[in-house]
């Protein structure tokens, strides 16, 4: 795995340490080791079914690892799940509401409840802020309407953590935008820790400062997003005939479009040396292009989905 | 980090739950006042006549009806497997569902106290008594086989203590705390119980032939028995339900061809307490053993 080294395990909010889940034979989590540092925003970013909500269920002591352990502010989740869940606002990747029945206020009320530290005007700000309509019933609120309440039950305690599985999806895009904001805001205010998982990297980008990716329920890369960013680059290539990547480039997903001899690589490494091996393989490097974080991101996933 | 974040307290999740619960119970709870209703409906001509409700005679089997149909519609809505969303709030997973538990009982013992006291007033305003103060005791200790004669019964005064109107609330409980470990501990406690239902039938059926045939005479009876020993023994189902009133006594026709409850042996409520104990003993044991499926601690 790619990885940043050297900082101390103090400095992480979230650790996890060989973590594996099977579901029957299929692997959803593969001695996945995370950090997560303290005050950052983690962006977790994979394919449909790489395991990162199974990784999130783990963190809140929902789903039991095979093996491996997890912690969160230090506290082993499966010994202290309840003082872990005390600390962390969850949205859950799925959108169905809990207590059907009930109002949204009624169900905010009932929340509020579990959470010593909700903060009943900040609930008040987020209910207005996300236009979620207190009288209706939690039942008959859409896929949107039903993540809008979630996000205000994650973030109206104000926790130290938040575990958001793809926090905007089925937000309209106004929405989607001024739910970003509450986000920055609340990180501003709290400097809580975040780990968030998205298919939409862009709409992140302000925010994170570090990037880990799942891949088969692998964590094949995780970095600060600066070093993410500037090990990961496109590098146009002239190349002679029946020209092959060095294969030390082929496991972190090289990705190549080629036009005649002129190939177009994305390859993961520091530029210098990167250079160097390409010269030594026989292309001339053209030019080095700088990625988005999403194009950065998407390196270490395959083209090919199957 | 960051402080340690506050649990809630266990007294505010217990009301909570309590709260919560009775949202869950508006829909039953209004078809049981509708029943009520009904039945008081049909009950008026006879009040006003003046004529007996037969009261005592009431099914004394529905407080263990409603203790078995509680927990469905306290964990009905409730995804008890899986990530559930009661499982994601900070308090342990086996304590919440105990609190839960325990808020569905407190509504369980009330809506039994509102169910009673309609009974009551009903038989008082047609001046009767819920608990009969006069049995017809046969003369032989065991159940009428035909017509009665008349000679064989004996009127017998009954003033049982106070704790006999504790039987509902027992049968109620221990019902209640089955049907809570059944609904817990399995993802489809349904099938569960047509399963058995559908087993134990099976058995029934096949065994007595089988038994015949070969000659196995305890193979024959055994179905039978086995339903003897768990409902109409002496710390049976039906000690912990009814007392044994059900078991106890019966409608019979006597030879003057007038119809009778006759009864061939007096409840004891020493074994009601005994049965009690046992089946809500058993009760705690399955319910224990249900929430710990639910617990926070890895297998690992």
């Amino acid at each position: 795995m790619i990885s940043d080294g050297g900082s101390s395990r103090s400095e992480y909010a979230v650790t996890t340490h060989g973590l594996s889940k099977r579901y029957g034979r299929q692997p959803a989590l593969d001695g996945v080791d995370l950090r997560v540092p303290d005050g950052a925003v983690y962006v977790l970013v994979g394919a449909n079914g790489a395991g990162k909500s199974t990784l999130f269920k783990v963190l809140m002591n929902l789903e039991r690892p095979d093996a491996g352990t997890a912690e969160v502010f230090g506290l082993d989740t499966g010994r202290f799940g309840p003082e872990v869940r005390a600390g962390i606002g969850y949205v859950p990747e799925r959108q169905d509401a809990p207590h059907r029945a009930m109002t949204c206020a009624r169900l905010l009320q009932h929340a509020s409840t579990f959470y010593p530290e909700w903060d009943h005007a900040y609930a008040d700000h987020l209910v207005r802020a996300l236009a979620v309509q207190p009288q209706r019933r939690v039942g008959g609120l859409s896929k949107g309407e039903t993540r809008r309440v979630q996000l205000v039950l994650a973030l109206a305690y104000r926790p130290p953590l938040l575990l958001l599985d793809e926090p905007t999806d089925g937000l309209d895009p106004v929405v989607r935008r001024r739910a970003l904001g509450l986000l920055a805001e609340h990180l501003a205010d709290t400097q809580a820790t975040v780990l968030v998982s998205t298919h939409h990297i862009t709409e992140l980008e302000s925010l994170a400062d570090h990037v880990g990716v799942l891949r088969d329920g692998r964590l094949v890369a995780q970095m600060p997003r600066d070093e993410l960013q500037h090990s990961v680059k496109s590098y146009q290539l002239e190349v002679p005939d029946g020209w092959e990547a060095p294969p030390e480039f082929q496991p972190t997903g090289l990705r190549r479009a080629t036009a005649g001899r002129v190939v177009q690589c994305t390859l993961v490494g520091e530029e210098r040396e990167v250079m160097q091996r390409l010269a030594a393989s026989g292309a001339v490097v053209r030019g080095v292009i700088p990625l988005s974080l999403e194009d950065s991101a998407l390196a270490f996933l395959p083209e090919d989905p199957s | 980090m960051t402080a340690k974040a506050r649990q809630p307290r266990l007294r505010d999740v217990l009301l909570e739950q309590v709260r919560v619960t009775w949202l869950a119970l508006r829909i039953p709870s209004l078809v049981g006042v509708g029943l009520a209703a009904v039945a008081t409906v049909v009950a008026l001509p006879t009040l006003i006549r003046g004529g007996p409700l037969n009261i005592n005679g009431w099914p004394t089997w529905i407080p263990g009806i409603m203790g078995s149909l509680m927990p469905i519609a306290v964990w009905g809505k409730d995804e008890r497997f899986g990530p559930g969303f009661l499982w994601t709030l900070p308090v342990d997973r086996r304590r919440h569902a105990f609190t839960k538990v325990l808020a569905g009982w407190v509504w369980l013992m009330a809506g039994l106290v509102v169910f009673l006291s309609w009974l009551f007033i009903m038989a008082r305003i047609s001046g009767e008594h819920v608990v009969p103060r006069t049995i017809n005791l046969l003369i032989s200790p065991a159940p009428p086989m035909g017509l009665v004669d008349p000679a064989t019964v004996r009127a017998v005064p009954w003033n049982p203590s106070f704790l006999i109107g504790l039987v509902p609330f027992g049968g109620a409980t221990g019902c209640y705390l089955l049907g809570s470990a059944l609904v817990i501990g399995t993802r489809h406690p349904l099938r569960w119980v047509l399963g058995v239902v559908m087993l134990g039938a099976l058995i029934a059926v096949i065994s007595q032939p089988l038994g015949t045939q070969f000659g196995i005479t305890w193979l024959a009876v055994a179905p039978g028995r086995a339903m003897e020993i768990l409902v109409g023994s002496r710390y049976g189902l039906d000690a912990l339900l009814t007392a044994r009133s059900e078991t106890l006594s019966t409608t019979a026709t006597l030879t003057t061809a007038k119809s009778l409850r006759v009864w061939w042996g007096i409840p004891n409520l020493a074994d009601w307490g005994v049965a009690t104990l046992l089946w809500t003993g058993l009760g705690s044991i399955a319910l224990w053993a249900a929430i710990s499926r639910h617990g926070e601690r890895r297998r690992i």
